[in-house]
């Protein structure tokens, strides 16, 4: 029973097309005489592009995730992980990671790709190591470079501080001198500057999109959001990115104008939090079912946007554009250095107090009727705090649900239980569990793979 | 004896820490991470002491921290929440691992402790920007101390600081290398107590019993056999109940074991660096110490220089075997174990792997132990 | 108006037939394999006892882990939700509920009228479920009868590593070996216990007056332990507390009527 009018994203298969461009362009890298690096999804991309217009990346937390899309392929690899004798409540993303070299599988077909270089970012205990391990694994000869960031908390959490934005400045310039050494190419100033103007753009962009998730109903729901805000992860920096959000928040505007909506049968707003269990979206679906959408989470909305929280007006906006274009290699790597240190998503980690007033402010503006925090246990970093966070959000009036699972490794979901839980939720949310017999309305997880 | 003054401490710190503070006056901050720079607290005249768990269980954390963080993160937040540092003047943490850093803000979102600080300290050490970011940072930091305190420092208070904190490290390096000798005049026990009890106290108050514990060493005999020679790798370990069963092990079975020396956060990880060249510049100096020695695996990348302190740890000490402890859910040591392992086998070094909670299970782990040093015996009579 | 809640646990199947509000028949036995089986055989004891034919119930309601095997139940209704009802009906005054059954612990928080606000189901690794009772059970080679009382009559508190069953159970063997007396160990086992469900209890805020349902309630060395870590002078326990989710059910039943 739809209460208002849906409709497919029209730009749904270009999203599609431009993915398995993407993961396919990191695997045929060599053949065009190409580079390719390996690195987070938070490494600033925008450094390598400077190296040329031949340079591809794959990076660690999509590709985990795609992994863990797929159960088997993840079963192998996490098992080759385990073998190797990596604690199993290591980062799933990590652990499918190295199976995947382990196992020498590529999650989208071949053999794994080997590296030119890792070049990444460290803010968890974790991301550092990641890729140290990965370059043993890949047999000892890939060069690494870590940029910290790791620089304490961003404004109006924390002053300014100049020493902080030159550190990771600092280490990004020093970065640029060892890419030269281990590639041997000439750093191009003008490709790497426009790189960093797309990086600011996209990520600029993105959150002007979830702005537009406030509209009553909602136009966009969180599992589809997870299939387009993955292009943040995967290269901010990349130019037909950038174009593809400005794309992408014309059709979503025009969606809110005609009040199309993600779900028909909305009757609830929600809120996640952390990666949800990749191989489960299902539960996505099922909540539909009840009329219950999640319009996005801090994760969605912070991992990819750069947001400012207002401390006057209790609200998360969408950082302003930089007045002017980077002209310099130092202004540029300035400019990287202050827009990433105040990804929201780097704010917890300093404190839990931050990211309760981040999500408070989310649910009060995108008017959320309950949050639904996934205690990830494949992921200590966005975990950090989520306890404080519980307590912290259901002392601001919030109705908040918990379940325990792992974003990457499916033998720590328990489906059937998470399932009744959220039966438990809905039905204190208010909400009716739809009618169908005595059997549960099931959505399997493979047809949602069709999607 | 004097060294029975370091298990006294170690049992009844927070006797001594709440005496201490009726006695002199003074103010006292507890931390958690040894990236804290104590020097700077000594300038000062404040008391840092260090928080560590009680190995005892408890059912308090659970609202505030996910149970998958590790077992030491949730027993130091315990100590917090149930009330038992409630005589702090604050608390400080210097970053290292999410799990610890969590206990910090939890305490300090639900105690109110006054005064607190989160010090950034930088995780890239391997690179040059390192110090230059951190005297950043304690530039913040000690502008925090002047608000507790009242009080402003001169190079010459940064250089007392220095000296207290270098004192201790090196009486303890020094007592260390006892444990070199073929019957260790001092024990594994002994040495944790040693270690702990330094960062529950005064240093200054430590140091003369150290140093009459050095004394005594020179002539001490112990009436055990030392049985095979062990070294410890680990994160953050004060098991004294895991280390006694361990080194007695041997009045009750066939072959014993000493624990001659260990490589993790509460013990020479904590101690083994001194701050060097503070002559023109004390700050610096103290960066440059912090951002220099062996390093949390949280902060060894590029490359894991940490190996390196472990197998030149293993050969000074004359080990016959090491035991990889790992703390459960502790990330940072897990993505390196498997590397420490190899670097120690590599080295022919025998190594066993057991996993730690909170209360130590002494039965099942007797037995494991046990059997391992068999092992070590059965290749000994190889040769 | 009479009803019935039938309750299809995990190790075994209570039925309660009330009418208008009072309880009138009951009915237990093991689940087994045959969910379905237990459901009737459950019912034909409870209809027995009422004297009543099974035409009688005018609305059924199912509950419980194999609650899909009620085939009787005119409604469905969930564990939290009848655990609430029943300790709200027992209890008027009550705000925190407790339940530990075979697999699972429970928590919820309700309102005066016995809606929930809050709950908390214990998460995985966790030495706080009905089972770890059973497995301690065999290693000390007891009945379930006698391992409550037995812990009563100590006074010792041994520390147990209780965030794994696994670990704990080894460490009881390690203490058995140590030739600890079997009622210390007794005692351990049930403040571990009890750690646990405290633990989860405590997430959502100890609202007095605390109920507990279930057939731990009938385990005083339990109950007891969970007295002593709550620091509350006294826990409502009904009688038969192992009847209450069914009870529960069978209200939601005759409310939905």
């Amino acid at each position: 029973m739809s209460t208002y009018p849906t409709e497919p994203l029209k730009c749904w298969n270009k999203a599609k097309e431009l993915r398995e461009k993407f993961y396919e362009d990191y695997a045929t890298a060599k053949d065009k005489g190409g580079l390719r690096w390996m690195g987070s999804a938070w490494a600033f991309d925008a450094v390598p592009r400077g190296l040329g217009k031949d340079v591809y990346t794959i990076t660690g937390e999509p590709y985990g995730a795609s992994c863990a899309f797929n159960r088997p392929l993840s079963a192998e690899f996490l098992k080759a992980t385990e073998n190797y004798g990596f604690a199993r409540d290591l980062c799933s993303y990590m652990r499918n990671y190295w199976g995947s070299i382990l196992v020498n599988k590529y999650a989208f077909g071949g053999e794994h790709p080997k590296p030119d270089f890792a070049w990444t970012q460290h803010i968890c205990c974790s991301h550092g190591k990641w890729y140290q391990n990965a370059c043993e694994l890949e047999g000892g000869d890939v060069p690494l470079y870590v940029v910290d960031v790791g620089a304490g908390a961003y404004p109006p959490f924390e002053p300014i501080y100049e020493h902080r934005i030159k550190y990771v400045a600092d280490q990004l310039l020093d970065g640029i001198e060892w890419l030269e050494k281990v590639t041997g190419r000439t750093f191009d100033d003008e490709l790497f500057l426009e790189a960093v103007w797309n990086d600011v753009r996209s990520t600029s962009k993105w959150a002007e999109i979830c702005m537009l998730n406030r509209a009553v109903p909602v136009p966009l729901d969180e599992k589809s959001i997870y299939a387009l805000y993955v292009f943040g992860t995967l290269e901010k920096s990349n130019g037909e990115f950038a174009d593809f959000y400005d794309e992408l928040y014309d059709e979503v505007e025009d969606r809110v104008a005609r009040g199309i909506s993600a779900v028909g049968n909305e009757k609830l707003r929600w809120m996640s939090d952390t990666q949800p269990p990749w191989g489960f979206l299902n539960t996505y679906r099922y909540m539909e079912l009840w009329g219950a959408v999640s319009i996005g989470s801090l994760y969605t909305y912070g991992l990819t946007g750069i947001w400012l929280y207002d401390d006057k007006t209790h609200d998360l906006l969408p950082r302003p554009l930089p007045p002017e274009k980077p002209g310099t290699r130092e202004e540029g790597c300035t400019m990287l250095a202050d827009w990433h240190l105040s990804k929201p998503q780097y704010q917890h980690f300093y404190s839990p107090k931050y990211k309760i007033e981040m999500m408070d402010a989310i649910a009060k503006n995108w008017k959320v009727d309950g949050i639904i925090l996934h205690y990830n246990r494949g992921c200590e970093g966005l975990s950090i705090g989520i306890a404080e966070s519980r307590l912290g959000l259901i002392d601001k009036g919030h109705k908040v649900m918990t379940y325990e699972g792992n974003m990457g490794d499916a033998s720590e979901f328990d489906e059937t239980a998470t399932l009744k839980r959220i039966d438990i939720f809905l039905e204190t949310l208010g909400l009716q569990k739809p009618v169908m017999g005595l059997h549960e309305p099931v959505v399997r997880h493979e047809e949602t793979l069709r999607q | 004896m004097a060294i029975e003054k370091f298990q006294e401490w170690y049992e009844n710190r927070h006797e001594y820490q709440r005496d201490w503070k009726e006695r002199t006056g003074g103010k006292i901050v507890g931390y958690f991470c040894t990236y804290v720079p104590e020097e700077i607290f000594y300038a000062f005249d404040v008391l840092p002491v260090r928080i560590l768990g009680s190995h005892q269980m408890q059912d308090v954390t659970e609202p505030h921290l996910f149970g998958m963080f590790c077992p030491f993160c949730r027993d130091v937040l315990a100590q917090g929440l149930k009330g038992k540092y409630d005589y702090l003047d604050g608390i400080m943490i210097a970053q290292s691992c999410i799990q610890l850093r969590q206990a910090y803000s939890s305490w300090e979102i639900n105690k109110n402790p006054g005064w607190s600080h989160y010090l950034p300290m930088p995780n890239h050490v391997q690179s040059p920007r390192a110090v230059p970011f951190l005297l950043g940072e304690y530039e913040i930091l000690i502008k925090k101390l002047e608000d507790l305190t009242g009080k402003k420092i001169t190079d010459s208070d940064l250089q007392r600081g220095i000296e207290i904190m270098n004192n201790a490290r090196r009486v303890m390096k020094e007592i260390y290398e006892f444990r070199k000798q073929e019957s260790p005049p001092i024990t594994g026990v002994e040495s944790m107590y040693m270690a702990c009890s330094q960062f529950f106290t005064d240093a200054r108050e430590w140091l003369p019993v150290a140093e009459e514990v050095k004394k005594e060493l020179q002539t001490r005999k112990l009436d055990r056999d030392p049985g095979k020679r062990l070294l410890l790798v680990g994160s953050e370990n004060d098991e004294i109940e895991f280390i006694e069963m361990v080194e007695t092990l041997g009045e009750r079975e066939s072959v014993g074991a000493t624990v001659v020396v260990e490589e993790h956060c509460t013990t020479t990880r904590y101690f083994w660096d001194e701050v060097k060249d503070s002559a023109s510049d004390p700050l610096t100096a103290i960066a440059e110490r912090y951002v220099a020695r062996v390093p949390c695996p949280t902060k060894d990348w590029p490359e894991r220089t940490r190996l390196k302190q472990i197998s030149q740890l293993a050969k000074d000490f004359n080990v016959d075997g090491a035991i990889v402890i790992q703390q459960k859910f502790c990330d940072p040591h897990e993505t390196d174990i498997p590397f420490v392992r190899k670097h120690l086998e590599d080295n022919e070094i025998p190594t066993y792997f057991l996993e730690f909670d909170v209360t130590t299970a002494v039965g099942p782990f007797a037995i494991r132990v046990e059997a391992f040093l068999e092992t070590l015996e059965a290749e000994a009579d190889l040769f | 108006m009479i009803v019935s809640g039938i309750d299809c646990g995990a190790k075994n199947t209570k039925t309660v037939i009330m009418n208008n509000g009072e309880v009138i028949g009951k009915g237990s036995v093991l689940t087994g394999f045959d969910q379905q089986e237990a459901v009737h055989g459950s019912l034909d004891i409870a209809l027995k006892s009422a004297g009543l034919a099974q035409g009688d119930i005018e609305k059924f309601a199912g509950t419980g882990s194999g609650m899909k095997s009620v085939d009787v139940a005119d409604c469905m209704v969930n564990d939290i939700k009848a655990m609430a009802k029943a300790a709200n009906y027992f209890y008027p005054k009550c705000r925190t509920v407790t339940d530990v059954g075979a697999e699972e612990g429970r928590a919820v928080k309700i309102d005066e009228n016995g809606a929930v606000v809050d709950f908390a189901i214990n998460e995985k690794c966790a030495a706080g479920a009905g089972a770890f009772i059973e497995a301690m059970c065999r290693a000390l080679e007891l009945s379930i009868e006698e391992i409550g009382p037995l812990a009563l009559t100590s006074d010792k508190t041994i520390p147990m590593n209780a965030q794994c069953a696994i670990f704990a159970e080894s460490e009881v063997v390690g203490l058995i070996h140590a030739k600890t007396e079997v009622k210390d160990i007794s005692k351990s086992i049930h403040d571990a216990m009890a750690s646990r469900i405290v633990s989860m209890i405590r997430r959502l805020g100890v609202n007095e007056d605390v109920a507990m349902l279930g057939g731990v309630g009938k385990n005083p060395g339990f109950v007891e332990a969970m007295r002593r870590e709550l620091k509350l002078e006294h826990i409502f326990i009904p009688d038969e507390p192992e009847f209450g989710p069914a009870l529960g059910a069978a209200i939601v039943a005759s409310e939905e009527a």
